[in-house]
């Protein structure tokens, strides 16, 4: 029966021959899998972990993937993505915000999302509001991946207690009034504990992001949308002048803040400071670096009773790159690492927030309460956007650049003249850059 | 007895054949030497020379990184950074931060290379000392020099809290924060001058300084009078490559405003700083391009005035 088939028939040699060839298709197959290598970069470096633990998960259920990961500073990766795709040594994925996606999406450097996944972002898992974000012209690009703001306000609940506050301010004024009671100096005058943290000094748009949070409470914007669907400044009125002089008053009226002493995420985490506005990462940053702080985060308060509570939103996308020579299983990977398992896993391991909104926040918040003002804030806030622009980014750092030199400057304390005439120069560079990039009307 | 020329007997014509195969022969040895060059050649045109000449091409186009259409604008890039306010301040606190780091730097390091020159037991620590900060990485110094310039844990503020100077806040203050970088400036380059200057200084032959001696020339008028006159190529070397490396100042901005806690971005606004920021976060390639060009063009001035004046006092 040698060399026979069970079936009796000779096993000839176009037998084997087929054979041979369908061994090799098969053997082919786990040989094709092991080759798909993804690249994934993102502007996060505190998410890295998060994508490997992702990546790993994924590679128990998918063997032939493997992933290489780079991530680098916001700013820098921003420069770097930018420098890449439109010379197509981009990755393969990468999470980026809309200011820089819109830029690849007006020069088709990014693909619609396909049929499949346009389909499963309009299924539900993200409210209307964050699927019309990420739809231009009637397209949907990327997944929505994590929320980079939603902004609220830090506050030490045992500098409060000890100040004789029994919570955090619901106005500004309030605010400034608290502020005034937490804030501390030495023997010599020198403030050693800011009542409120500001961003007052650095580079680039972040201090023109602060800016806005205390510009948007007093009912004023950045850029406003004309009907003509152009754009022009929207703070080139008594709105923008209120938030110019809470800054500079703030730091040279009322002595609540100062230039000078520790800032931003850090000063909150040491104590440095009482009141902080800042995003839900800095939640993780406390968890790291004085886990036994007594702290509360409301949302940042109304500029005056009767005035809304505004938060800011700005959904970050992650998105497969149009160069991708292996788009299915990047598609396939994305899908996976905006699941709700991973959108829990995102905001636990880094305190960044997932945007899906069928994600059960109850285990997170029974063991950190602070994420309840992010995850469900109160009904009575009212939202306001990043305007997805090519030209924001430089709209922003310009105004910023403007701004820190505005805080300090002692012709603008007590000084309303002054103060229009500043914010006036502003809006007027404002408009510059609309009208460079052809965006701006009336 | 002189020779006229015509007197001279003329030079016996070669023979036609033999003629041209000399030329020939030489023709050939050029032919192998240019073509032996071409592979560096080609790599330096491509390497320096073509990014240069791209770089300008690029300044005469609405050039964006990230866009389809780049049309031509001719000058309105450079008629733009005219009405700039950034390119405006760049270029003052460039000026101002560069005369800076070479007039201190060169005044501090010319007496310094005198002393150090007599060969001293000490002489070759110090060198080495002075020459460190030359020899380390920019980045990681940046980040030391922030701390040492925090206003509340800095040590430059505690070793002036001990002579009874209040606390400066060197970064944050928009006043004081182009200083603090010309103060780092001042100290990363006085070791390279120094070395430079010391090299020339013991390069004049001990006999000039001898016969000085004998004249009855006292220490400074030897040095006024002998060393610094001898040492003007040197002088001329150190202030250009000076004024070169200062107007391209960016790590030390770059580094020195990037947390809430460092310097205010307007206030040490340089060019290069401005030209990346236009072209790297801006993605205004063109407009960056035109700036780099207008950079090239004031450095090359600022070096043709310099050897002008050197020039000129060496005639005189």
């Amino acid at each position: 029966m040698t060399g026979r088939s069970p079936s009796g028939r000779a096993l000839g040699r176009r037998d084997a021959l087929a054979l041979g060839g369908a061994a090799a298709a098969v053997a082919a197959i786990p040989t094709a899998r092991a080759d798909t290598h993804l690249t994934v970069w993102t502007g996060y470096p505190e998410i890295q972990p998060m994508y490997q633990a992702v990546a790993a998960e994924y590679a128990k259920s998918h063997p032939g993937v493997t992933f290489d990961f780079f991530s680098t500073t916001l700013r820098e990766f921003e420069q770097k993505l930018s420098a890449a795709v439109p010379t197509g040594t981009g990755p393969d994925v990468y999470d980026i915000g809309t200011n820089i996606s819109v830029n690849f999406i007006d020069n088709s450097l990014l693909d619609p999302n396909p049929p499949e996944i346009d389909a499963y972002m309009k299924s539900g898992p993200w409210d209307k509001f964050t699927v019309d974000f990420f739809t231009t012209d009637g397209k949907t690009y990327g997944l929505p991946f994590l929320e980079g703001s939603r902004a609220s306000m830090y506050w030490n609940k045992t500098y409060f207690k000890e100040a004789g506050l029994s919570g955090p301010p619901a106005t500004f004024p309030e605010l400034i009034e608290d502020a005034k009671k937490l804030v501390k100096f030495d023997s010599q005058g020198r403030m050693t504990r800011s009542g409120i943290s500001l961003r007052l000094s650095g580079q680039g748009s972040g201090i023109g992001e602060k800016f806005r949070y205390i510009l948007e409470a007093a009912g004023g914007s950045a850029i406003e949308r004309t009907p003509s669907g152009k754009w022009h400044n929207g703070y080139d009125n008594q709105a923008g002048r209120d938030a110019l002089t809470f800054y500079v008053d703030a730091v040279q009226t009322w002595h609540i803040d100062d230039p000078k002493v520790l800032h931003d995420a850090d000063a909150f985490a040491t104590g440095a400071t009482a009141m902080l506005f800042r995003e839900s990462w800095v939640i993780g940053e406390i968890q790291s670096k004085n886990p036994n702080l007594d702290y509360g985060v409301a949302p940042i308060p109304a500029w005056k009773a009767g005035m809304p509570r505004m938060m800011m939103l700005q959904p970050e996308g992650v998105y497969v790159s149009g160069q991708s020579s292996n788009k299915a299983v990047a598609w396939d990977f994305v899908k996976f690492l905006t699941n709700p398992e991973n959108g829990l896993r995102l905001t636990e391991m880094t305190g960044w927030l997932s945007p899906r909104q069928d994600i059960d926040w109850k285990p997170l918040l029974a063991k950190t309460p602070q994420f309840k003002t992010f995850v469900s804030p109160p009904a009575d806030i009212k939202y306001y956007v990043e305007p997805v622009l090519t030209a924001w980014d430089e709209i922003e750092t310009r105004l910023a650049d403007r701004l820190t030199a505005a805080y300090v400057d002692p012709s603008l304390k007590g000084n309303p003249k002054n103060i229009a005439a500043a914010i006036h120069s502003m809006a007027q560079q404002t408009d510059q850059v609309l009208k460079d990039a052809n965006l701006y009307g009336t | 007895m002189s020779v006229s020329t015509l007197d001279r007997p003329l030079p016996r014509p070669l023979p036609q054949g033999e003629g041209r195969r000399k030329i020939r022969r030489h023709l050939r040895l050029w032919l192998w030497c240019y073509a032996m060059l071409l592979p560096v050649l080609a790599i330096y045109a491509f390497v320096r020379i073509w990014p240069i000449a791209r770089t300008v091409m690029l300044s005469f186009y609405n050039w964006r990184l990230i866009a389809r259409v780049r049309p031509f604008v001719g000058l309105a890039n450079y008629e733009r950074m005219f009405s700039d306010a950034n390119f405006q301040i760049a270029i003052w606190n460039t000026t101002v931060y560069s005369l800076s780091i070479v007039l201190i730097s060169t005044i501090i390091a010319l007496p310094l290379a005198v002393v150090l020159a007599r060969r001293g037991r000490m002489s070759a620590v110090y060198q080495t000392i002075y020459f460190l900060p030359v020899i380390t990485p920019l980045v990681p110094m940046c980040i030391a020099w922030k701390w040492i310039y925090d206003y509340n844990y800095g040590i430059l503020n505690y070793i002036l809290s001990l002579v009874g100077i209040p606390p400066i806040a060197w970064l944050t203050d928009a006043h004081m924060a182009l200083w603090a970088l010309v103060i780092m400036g001042v100290w990363k380059v006085l070791g390279f001058n120094l070395v430079i200057f010391l090299v020339g200084i013991r390069n004049i032959p001990a006999s000039y300084l001898e016969a000085a001696s004998l004249d009855g020339a006292n220490e400074l008028q030897k040095f006024w009078r002998v060393t610094l006159p001898l040492l003007r190529p040197i002088l001329l070397y150190v202030l250009v490559t000076a004024t070169i490396n200062a107007y391209n100042v960016f790590t030390q901005v770059y580094v020195m405003t990037l947390g809430s806690q460092d310097a205010p971005g307007q206030a040490v606004r340089v060019l290069v700083y401005d030209i990346y920021q236009n072209a790297f976060q801006y993605f205004r390639m063109g407009y960056a391009s035109a700036e780099a060009v207008a950079l090239t063009f004031i450095v090359l001035g600022l070096t043709l005035i310099q050897f002008r004046a050197f020039r000129e006092r060496e005639a005189g």
